[in-house]
C-alpha cells in the first residue's frame, strides 16, 4: 500500500508536467488543426532558458521563468510566422516545417549550450514532507499548484476575454471567423506564443527534477503528445486529465513491470485510444485541414 | 478527419525517411576505396556520438583522442608521417554505426578509435573484423570481449572487473550483506547488473532486491519504495551519470539510507551534480581512473586538457588518451602499416597509461584492475581496498 501510494506521487508530479506540455499541443492544436512537433524542442529551449537566467544569471526562479517563456513565445511567434505562407494552403508542408524547427532548436542549442546539458539545483530547498511514512516532495507540491493555476488562467482567458473567444471561433470554422472581422492570423499567432509559453513554464519546472541536456524535449515531447491524445486531442481539461493519467500509469508500470514498462505504457495508450479514439474528453470543435 | 491526416503525415515522413536512406546508401559507394598509400597522412577514424543522447561520451572521448594525437603529430609523426584524425557522428545509434563502419573500411582508414557505447561497438565489430581494421573501443560490456575479436581491444577493464573490485570491498572489506540492486535494461545497465550479481554469487550473497528501469525512466517512486521497504545497507546503482543521479537524488528523497554504489559513471560530474552533492556524498565508485590528482601522468594529462579545451578532464577523456596512445605506440612499430599486422602490434603494446598497465589478452582486454574511491565533499577520493 505505500509503495503504490508514494508510486501515485511519484505519477502525479511528473503527471503534472506533461499536463503542461499536453496543454500547450492542445492549444496549438484546437486552434490551427496542427500538431506542432517543434513543441518537445521548445520545452527543451524554455528548460534552458530558465536555468541558464536562473543559474548564471541569480535572477530568482519564478523571474527566471517567466524570462524563459517570453523568449520562448518569440520562438513560437517566429514558427508561426515563418509557417504562415502555408496555412490553408498545404498543410503536410507545415507539419514537416514543424519537424525542421524542432531539429533546428536542437542543433541551436548544443551550439549556445553545448552537448553536455546540466543539473539544476531545486528553488525549494525545504526536506521532504512525511505523511504517515509517505514523502511528499515540496518542490513537486510546487509544481502541482503552478500547474493548476496555469490552467485556470488559461480556461479563463479562452472562456471570458474577448481574444480567447476569437480563437474558439477560429478553431470552429476560420472562413466564419475571418467573415466576421477576425485576425485568422494573428489569433494563430497567438496561440503559437501560448503554447511556446506553456511549453517553457514545463521546461522551466522540470529543469531542478530533471536533467537540462539538447535531447531531454525527445522523450517529455512524445509523452506529453501521447498524454494529449489520451485526454482528447484539443480539450484543454482532456490535456489535464490525460497529463496526470500518463503520468500516474508511468509510475506505476515502472513498479509492475519493471524493464518492460515502456512497452505496457505505449500499449495500453494504443489499446485505449483504439477504444476511444476521441480520447476522454473527445470534442469535435476542431475540423481543419 | 485526423486518421486521414495523420495517415497523410506518415507518407510523408516515409517519403523522407525514404529519402534520407538511399543518400546513406549512396555516400560510400561513391568514393573510391583507395587503400592506404605509404606516403601520405594516416587515416584514423574516431567513431564517437556527437549528437543525441549519448553525446557528452562522445564529446569527451573525442577530446582525449584528439590531446593524444596532436602530441604524436607534433612530436614529429610516425616516420614522418602525420596522422591524419577524422571525427565521424554515429548518434549513439548503433544502426548509422554499421553504416559508419562499412564508409571507414572503404575510404582507406587504418584504424579505428571509439565508440563510447558498447552496442555501436557491438554492431561495428563483425564488419571492421572483415575489413581487417584494428578497433580500440572504450565501450566496457562484457559481450565485447566475449566476441574474441582479432580486431577488437578496449581501453578500459570489463564491466566484470569494476564490479568485481566494488563486490570485494562492500562485502569483504566493509562487510556488507544487504545489498539491493538497481539498474537500467540498455546494453551498459544490463552488464553491470550480470557482473555485480555474478560477484555477489561467488561470496554467496543473495541480494535483498534486483529492481530493473528502463534507460529513459524519469520517476523511480516504484522501485526505491519497493527497495527503502527491504532496508538494504548498500543500494548498486546500474546506469549511465545523469540516471544513476536521478535515482540517488529520488532515493534520498524518499528517505532511503543506504549506501550508493557503483561503476565509473558515478565518479563523474553530472552524477554529482544531478543528485545533489549532498545525496552524493558517501558514494562507493570503482573506476580505473579515480582522479585528476593522482600520480604526475594523470596531473600533467589534465594540465594539457585544461590548456587545449578549457575543461576539467574526467574518465572518459582519459580512458580516450589511454587507447589513442595505445595506437600511436602500435603504428610506430609497423611503420604506419594497417591490418593485422598492427593489430599484432596493438596486442603486444605495453603502456603504462593513466588507466594502469595496459597487457592485452586474447580477448582483447588490457586493463584488469579498478580502484575504488569514495564521494567526499564532491571529489573521489581513493580508498586502499584492504
Amino acid at each position: 500500500m505505500q509503495v503504490f501510494l508514494q508510486t501515485l506521487i511519484g505519477g502525479i508530479s511528473f503527471g503534472a508536467v506533461y499536463a503542461l506540455v499536453a496543454m500547450g499541443f492542445s492549444i496549438v492544436y484546437r486552434t490551427m488543426g496542427l500538431v506542432n512537433f517543434a513543441h518537445g524542442s521548445v520545452v527543451m529551449i524554455g528548460a534552458y532558458a530558465a536555468s541558464t537566467f536562473y543559474m548564471a544569471s541569480r535572477l530568482p526562479f519564478p523571474v527566471a521563468i517567466v524570462v524563459a517563456i517570453v523568449v520562448t513565445g518569440l520562438i513560437g511567434l517566429i514558427i508561426e510566422r515563418v509557417l504562415r505562407p502555408l496555412e490553408g494552403r498545404d498543410f503536410d508542408l507545415m507539419l514537416i516545417g514543424t519537424i525542421g524547427f524542432g531539429t533546428v532548436l536542437e542543433a541551436l542549442a548544443i551550439l549556445i549550450w553545448g552537448a553536455t546539458g546540466h543539473a539544476v539545483p531545486s528553488p525549494v530547498t525545504a526536506a521532504p514532507l512525511d505523511v504517515l511514512g509517505i514523502k511528499i516532495r515540496t518542490y513537486s507540491l510546487l509544481v502541482i499548484a503552478v500547474a493548476t493555476v496555469a490552467t485556470v488562467l488559461l480556461a479563463l482567458f479562452l472562456q471570458r476575454t474577448k481574444k480567447g473567444a476569437a480563437m474558439q471561433a477560429v478553431a470552429m470554422d476560420p472562413q466564419a471567423a475571418t467573415a466576421v472581422g477576425i485576425h485568422v492570423g494573428r489569433s494563430n499567432a497567438m496561440a503559437f506564443a501560448i503554447g511556446a509559453g506553456l511549453a517553457a513554464l514545463a521546461g522551466g519546472l522540470v529543469g531542478p527534477m530533471l536533467y537540462v541536456s539538447p535531447v531531454m524535449g525527445g522523450s517529455l515531447g512524445i509523452k506529453g503528445f501521447a498524454a494529449a491524445i489520451f485526454g482528447g486531442f484539443g480539450s484543454i481539461p482532456g490535456a489535464i486529465v490525460g497529463g496526470m493519467a500518463f503520468g500516474i500509469l508511468d509510475s506505476v508500470a515502472a513498479g509492475a513491470f519493471q524493464g518492460y514498462s515502456e512497452l505496457i505504457v505505449f500499449l495500453v495508450f494504443a489499446v485505449a485510444v483504439m477504444i476511444r479514439p476521441t480520447g476522454i474528453f473527445g470534442e469535435r470543435t476542431v475540423n481543419r485541414a | 478527419m485526423f486518421p486521414r491526416k495523420l495517415h497523410r503525415t506518415i507518407t510523408a515522413a516515409a517519403a523522407v525517411t525514404a529519402l534520407a536512406t538511399l543518400a546513406a546508401c549512396a555516400a560510400p559507394g561513391e568514393s573510391t576505396g583507395g587503400t592506404a598509400d605509404a606516403t601520405g597522412p594516416i587515416k584514423i577514424a574516431n567513431v564517437n556520438a556527437q549528437s543525441g543522447q549519448l553525446s557528452p561520451l562522445g564529446k569527451w572521448e573525442n577530446k582525449g583522442v584528439k590531446l593524444a594525437i596532436d602530441a604524436a603529430n607534433k612530436a614529429g609523426g610516425i616516420n614522418g608521417r602525420q596522422i591524419q584524425l577524422d571525427l565521424f557522428d554515429n548518434q549513439g545509434d548503433p544502426t548509422v554505426g554499421t553504416n559508419l563502419a562499412r564508409k571507414i573500411a572503404s575510404e582507406g582508414y587504418i584504424a579505428m578509435l571509439g565508440t563510447s557505447e558498447s552496442a555501436v561497438t557491438l554492431a561495428m565489430a563483425p564488419i571492421l573484423k572483415d575489413a581487417k581494421i584494428p578497433n580500440i573501443t572504450s565501450g566496457q560490456s562484457p559481450k565485447l570481449a566475449a566476441l574474441k575479436s582479432p580486431f577488437l581491444f578496449l581501453n578500459a577493464p570489463t564491466s566484470v572487473t569494476y564490479d568485481e573490485t566494488l563486490a570485494k570491498y562492500l562485502v569483504d572489506t566493509k562487510g556488507y550483506k544487504k545489498i539491493a540492486l538497481i539498474t537500467n535494461n540498455g546494453t551498459y545497465g544490463a552488464g553491470e547488473r550480470d557482473a555485480f550479481l555474478a560477484s555477489l554469487k561467488t561470496r554467496g550473497i543473495t541480494p535483498l532486491g534486483d529492481e530493473v528501469v528502463t534507460p529513459d525512466q524519469k520517476d523511480f517512486s516504484a522501485s526505491l519504495t519497493t527497495i527503502r521497504q527491504q532496508e538494504p545497507e548498500v543500494l548498486f546503482i546500474g546506469a549511465e551519470e545523469v540516471e544513476s543521479g536521478l535515482i540517488a537524488k529520488q532515493a534520498r528523497e524518499l528517505g532511503l539510507k543506504a549506501v550508493f554504489a557503483g561503476g565509473a559513471p558515478m565518479g563523474t560530474e553530472p552524477y554529482l551534480t544531478t543528485a545533489g552533492q549532498e545525496n552524493a556524498e558517501g558514494s562507493v565508485v570503482s573506476s580505473p581512473y579515480l582522479s585528476n590528482d593522482t600520480d604526475d601522468a594523470s596531473r600533467t594529462f589534465a594540465a594539457a586538457y585544461q590548456t587545449a579545451f578549457g575543461e576539467e578532464a574526467e574518465v572518459h577523456g582519459a580512458k580516450a588518451y589511454d587507447g589513442a596512445r595505445i595506437l600511436v605506440e602500435a603504428l610506430k612499430q609497423t611503420g604506419g602499416e594497417g591490418g593485422q599486422k598492427l593489430a599484432d602490434a596493438i596486442r603486444a603494446t605495453k603502456l603504462d597509461g593513466l588507466l594502469g598497465d595496459f597487457a592485452y589478452d586474447e580477448s582483447g582486454v588490457g586493463i584488469h584492475a579498478t580502484q575504488i574511491g569514495l564521494v567526499t565533499s564532491g571529489k573521489l577520493v581513493p580508498q586502499t581496498a584492504s
